[in-house]
């Protein structure tokens, strides 16, 4: 506390979270801002916010997966003896839930808006900014010591084009939604609903958000370049930033192809241009090209700042030096340059056959740094000290989903099993193991892993553990048997099914149940914190990034005095944490020799 | 409950069960690609297991106790990370290889197969033999047969169509849509294909050689009397996202003995009269969207029936979505199939593509002759003829008018 008092001495400076009094400067201040502090929070609010949107459309989708949509035809004998049919619509769960709101849509054209929201959501709205547009925007500058980002201005812009994209997509919705599908594939996305703006206010929805992609990336990679502190070499800077750094680069290098896409596809609805429409000599799996070259680096833009939090969480809370730094660090990079040669692995069941094999070469290359990182990471834990708080147990649940998710990308990787599983439900188990369990379980970590720094408040801890818990039962009850299903023939995106795979369904209902509880004793941790959290201590973890030199919550311009950084983010066996007394962090007598 | 057949004595292995469920590999390459799936699945299985019992343990040896400073331990280790990336890379190039040689036995077709050409379309599927002829069979994907309270109650989903094949022989698929993107799923076969317009795609199956624990039912639609033969039914999916009825777009493949397969083909292969071509067309692609029992599907009912206050059938007048009113003729009908969107029937929504190009002159004329036998104002039956309309929808639709 020394330390504090020191500082509050020398400055009159309050926290970023203090304003002017009267609550509409308070909202004008913050509607107005250039901190990239109050921007990242506005971006975490925002992303939470379409999570629960697009989480409430995964509850609904699986809530009208209990029983198939089904045109029944029942046949009796009548009392006369006489054979009576009957021919009723069984299974529509949605439409009689939600009433009179949709009855002019059938219970399988709601079903098919209804998963069209939840991927268009998720992807677009919520998992491709949530990590570096909040969490990255508070902490990388902080990380590298710098008092913003390079361009604040621009990362305010960004938010509000951010906003503007989640309102065109909010607006598609509230006309009566869209059933396209996340991946708009032509020729389907050109010709359904064709007298309607629905279908083109999607899509310019995601075309809008990837402007604020860009511009958040370009941020972020001008600040890595110029901003970091005095004694701060490219490999003294934490782990998440070599994520974040990473992920940038390819938000800002692919981000342009699908907004290209996108145009062309409202160009081809509104004008019959005749790029996709086979009927006017154009290539309807082209668009399929140019989407997944977007789209499939864009999965690593989701998982690879996950994997920064990962290497930041594991090395805190085991307060062990990270193993293999620069494996870490250039896997990263790896991962990112491979990204863009591996799109076609979305596509072998359309595509000619050697481009199929090239592909599947190609996908397994990508496969071999995400299994390094994972292998350093588990070395990583080897000899620490683990204590078993919240962050650290998503992070060793990351661990597990996430390993779950890329094993078993193997067989799709694998040209002769693809063909078998390729759009199953197999696949949607994969990439929900890879982007639920990988990136979502990880943004959960680092939540909590800063919620102190932020806020400058403690969460309930056993609160947070049990949702935690309540999480890992019911993400893995929900996604564990849609492999089963995969396997044993049932095709992605069906609201009707035989009756051979209800059990399974069924299953895979009441496990979004106990998932959706999880996230909702979370919501409640978060707001009984806000309102009785225990004070934060500037340092709760013992962490020896720069974020834990400022204060809790961080002053305005993060720093009193330009920080210099002379340990490295991970030198835990000789450095006591800042504002740590050295009675309370015990040193071995053997730390520092003969190591490099 | 489920009528117990000699298919279901024969088994797959319990783990199998699990996985792929009671249907075994159609082919000895789909057996060869579940036997690979194996393989990657106990690999995934061994390293799962040991990465997480590592991080057990050292969740457990290496937890913090107050006090007690970590242990010094190296940073990296050169040797020990070259061994883990080699092992991965050299697993995955074998693994890459042998899906390579799997992939080449699905594609590649055998040379003199039997040629089956597969039109998609929204919202089915279409199979057309050498000679011409096409399915005119069909029958649900679930049925259940139960007794409550003493009365026999069947309860089943709608009827899709069945696509014969015989048995041991080569068989090359060559598809294609009218529309939008499908693909062509045959989950015994452990294979799929995209259906795409304006391009043939395909892929070549082997099919089974018949044993005696191949056994379909066979149901009389008439009498409803159940005959267990000797044959193989199979799931055919769309597994391509295609619109509002992608997951009924379904259809079974039989696979039958060569003497039942010339049968059929036999049949097929005859010239159908107009109302039979429009039945076949009606089972083969407007099932999905307009019933013939009066009921509200995606599109209006052709049979004579009234729904919401409005008649419906041939010889009714239509009521648009202005109000004004049109006689449902034969030109009307024609325009409905051709532009769809000219006249579109109150409460309905604008969601049929046009059939222009995908239909010819004698379908659509089969069609029309079709839709006029279901109605009580169409012209007489030919000799020897049953209209489609029975009696009691005749006085129903008569009642209702009074």
């Amino acid at each position: 506390m020394s330390t504090l008092d020191a500082h509050a001495g020398h400055h009159e400076e309050g926290s970023y979270l203090s304003g002017p009094p009267g609550i509409f400067s308070r909202v004008w201040q913050w509607m107005t801002t250039v901190d990239h502090k109050k921007i990242g929070v506005m971006y975490l609010f925002a992303v939470l916010f379409m999570f629960f949107v697009g989480g409430l459309a995964a509850l609904f989708v699986r809530y009208e997966l209990l029983d198939p949509i089904r045109d029944q035809i029942v046949q009796t004998v009548d009392a006369n003896g006489d054979l009576v049919t009957t021919t009723t619509t069984t299974g529509e769960s949605l439409k009689e839930l939600f009433g009179g709101l949709t009855s002019d849509l059938t219970g399988t054209q709601i079903y098919n808006r209804t998963f069209t929201l939840h991927g268009a959501v998720m992807v677009f709205m919520f998992i491709v900014p949530s990590i570096p547009a909040s969490l990255g925007n508070f902490f990388l500058p902080i990380m590298v010591g710098a008092k913003d980002v390079a361009f604040p201005r621009l990362n305010l812009l960004s938010w509000y084009v951010y906003v503007f994209g989640c309102i065109f997509g909010i607006l598609s919705i509230l006309m009566g939604g869209v059933d396209t599908g996340w991946t708009f594939y032509t020729p389907y996305s050109t010709t359904t609903d064709a007298d309607h703006w629905r279908v083109v206010l999607m899509v310019a929805a995601a075309f809008v958000l990837g402007f604020s992609s860009i511009l958040t990336g370009l941020n972020f990679v001008v600040t890595v370049h110029k901003l970091r502190a005095p004694g701060m070499g490219w490999f003294d800077m934490p782990l998440f930033i070599w994520a974040v750094y990473a992920t940038s680069i390819i938000q800002v290098l692919a981000t342009p192809v699908i907004g290209i896409t996108l145009l062309l596809l409202i160009f081809e609805r509104l004008m019959n241009i005749g790029i996709f429409d086979p009927a006017m000599g154009g290539d309807p799996v082209l668009y399929q090209h140019f989407f997944w070259f977007y789209s499939h680096p864009v999965v690593y833009v989701m998982i690879l700042p996950a994997m920064g939090i990962m290497s930041e969480l594991l090395a805190i809370h085991a307060r062990k030096h990270i193993f293999g730094y620069r494996a870490i660090a250039f896997s990263s990079l790896g991962i990112a340059g491979v990204s863009f040669l591996v799109w076609g692995h979305h596509i072998f069941t359309a595509m000619g056959e050697l481009a199929a094999i090239l592909f599947s070469g190609l996908t397994f290359l990508v496969a071999i740094p995400t299994a390094i990182k994972v292998f350093n990471w588990i070395a990583t834990l080897y000899k620490g000290s683990i204590v078993l708080n919240t962050p650290m147990c998503y992070a060793l649940m990351f661990l597990f989903t996430f390993s779950i998710g890329g094993l078993t990308g193997l067989p799709l990787a694998t040209l002769a099993t693809d063909l078998h599983l390729h759009d199953s439900y197999y696949v949607v188990a994969h990439f929900h193991y890879v982007m639920m369990g990988g990136t979502v379980i990880a943004f959960m970590g680092g939540i909590h892993h800063w919620w102190p720094k932020m806020f400058g408040k403690m969460y309930n801890e056993p609160g947070a553990l049990i949702g935690m818990a309540l999480v890992f039962i019911g993400f893995n009850v929900t996604f564990f048997t849609q492999f089963f299903l995969g396997t044993q023939g049932m095709p992605r995106r069906y609201a009707n099914y035989v009756d051979e795979f209800q059990t399974l369904h069924q299953i895979s209902t009441y496990g979004s149940w106990i998932l959706g509880l999880g996230f909702l004793v979370h919501l409640a941790v978060f707001i009984h914190s806000f309102f009785a959290g225990e004070k934060a201590p500037a340092n709760p973890w013992g962490g020896l990034t720069l974020e834990w030199e400022c204060e809790s919550p961080p002053i305005e311009h993060n720093f009193h005095h330009e920080p210099i950084v002379k340990h490295g983010p991970y030198d835990f066996e000789t450095t006591v944490p800042p504002h740590w007394d050295p009675a309370d962090y015990p040193i071995h007598p053997d730390a520092g020799k003969g190591r490099h | 409950m489920m009528l117990t057949t000699l298919a279901s004595m024969a088994k797959p292995a319990p783990i199998d069960a699990l996985i792929f469920g009671d249907r075994l590999p159609a082919s000895e390459t789909a057996a060869w690609t579940d036997g690979l799936f194996m393989m990657i699945t106990w690999f995934s299985v061994f390293f799962f297991v040991l990465l997480m019992g590592l991080m057990l343990w050292f969740m457990f040896k290496y937890r913090r106790r107050p006090g007690v400073a970590p242990e010094p331990s190296p940073h990296h280790n050169t040797l020990l990370e070259i061994f883990w990336t080699v092992v991965p890379s050299s697993s995955m190039l074998v693994m890459f290889v042998l899906g390579f040689q799997g992939y080449a036995a699905k594609v590649v077709t055998a040379d003199n197969a039997l040629e089956l050409r597969i039109t998609g379309m929204k919202w089915s599927w279409i199979a057309t033999y050498p000679n011409g002829g096409q399915s005119n069979e069909t029958q649900p994907l679930s049925y259940n047969k139960e007794t409550l309270d003493g009365v026999e109650v069947v309860t089943q989903g709608r009827e899709y169509p069945i696509f014969y094949l015989p048995e041991n022989t080569d068989v090359k698929l060559r598809m294609q849509s009218t529309d939008v993107i499908h693909s062509f799923w045959i989950p015994e076969f452990r294979t799929k294909r995209d259906v795409i317009p304006n391009r043939y795609t395909g892929f070549g199956i082997k099919t089974p050689k018949l044993t005696k624990y191949d056994s379909y039912i066979y149901r009389d639609k008439e009498t409803g009397e159940e005959t267990e033969m000797l044959g193989r039914d199979m799931w055919i999916f769309c597994a391509e996202y295609c619109g509002d009825e992608h997951s009924r777009m379904a259809a079974t493949l039989r696979i039958v003995p060569q003497e039942i397969y010339e049968q059929k083909m036999a049949e097929w292969g005859v010239q159908l009269s107009p109302i039979e071509t429009g039945e076949k067309i009606y089972n083969q692609i407007c099932m999905s969207c307009h019933a013939i029992d009066g009921t509200k599907l995606v599109g209006p009912p052709w049979n004579s029936a009234t729904l919401d206050g409005h008649e419906f059938g041939y010889g009714y007048d239509v009521t648009l979505e202005d109000g004004s009113t049109h006689p449902r003729d034969a030109n009307y009908y024609r325009e409905s199939i051709l532009d769809p969107n000219a006249k579109i029937v109150a409460g309905y929504a604008p969601a049929m593509a046009s059939y222009q190009g995908q239909l010819s002159d004698e379908q659509i004329d089969g069609l029309i002759a079709y839709i006029q036998s279901l109605s009580d104002r169409g012209p007489a039956p030919a000799e020897g003829e049953e209209t489609e309309a029975g009696t009691d929808q005749a006085e129903e639709a008569a009642g209702s008018e009074s």
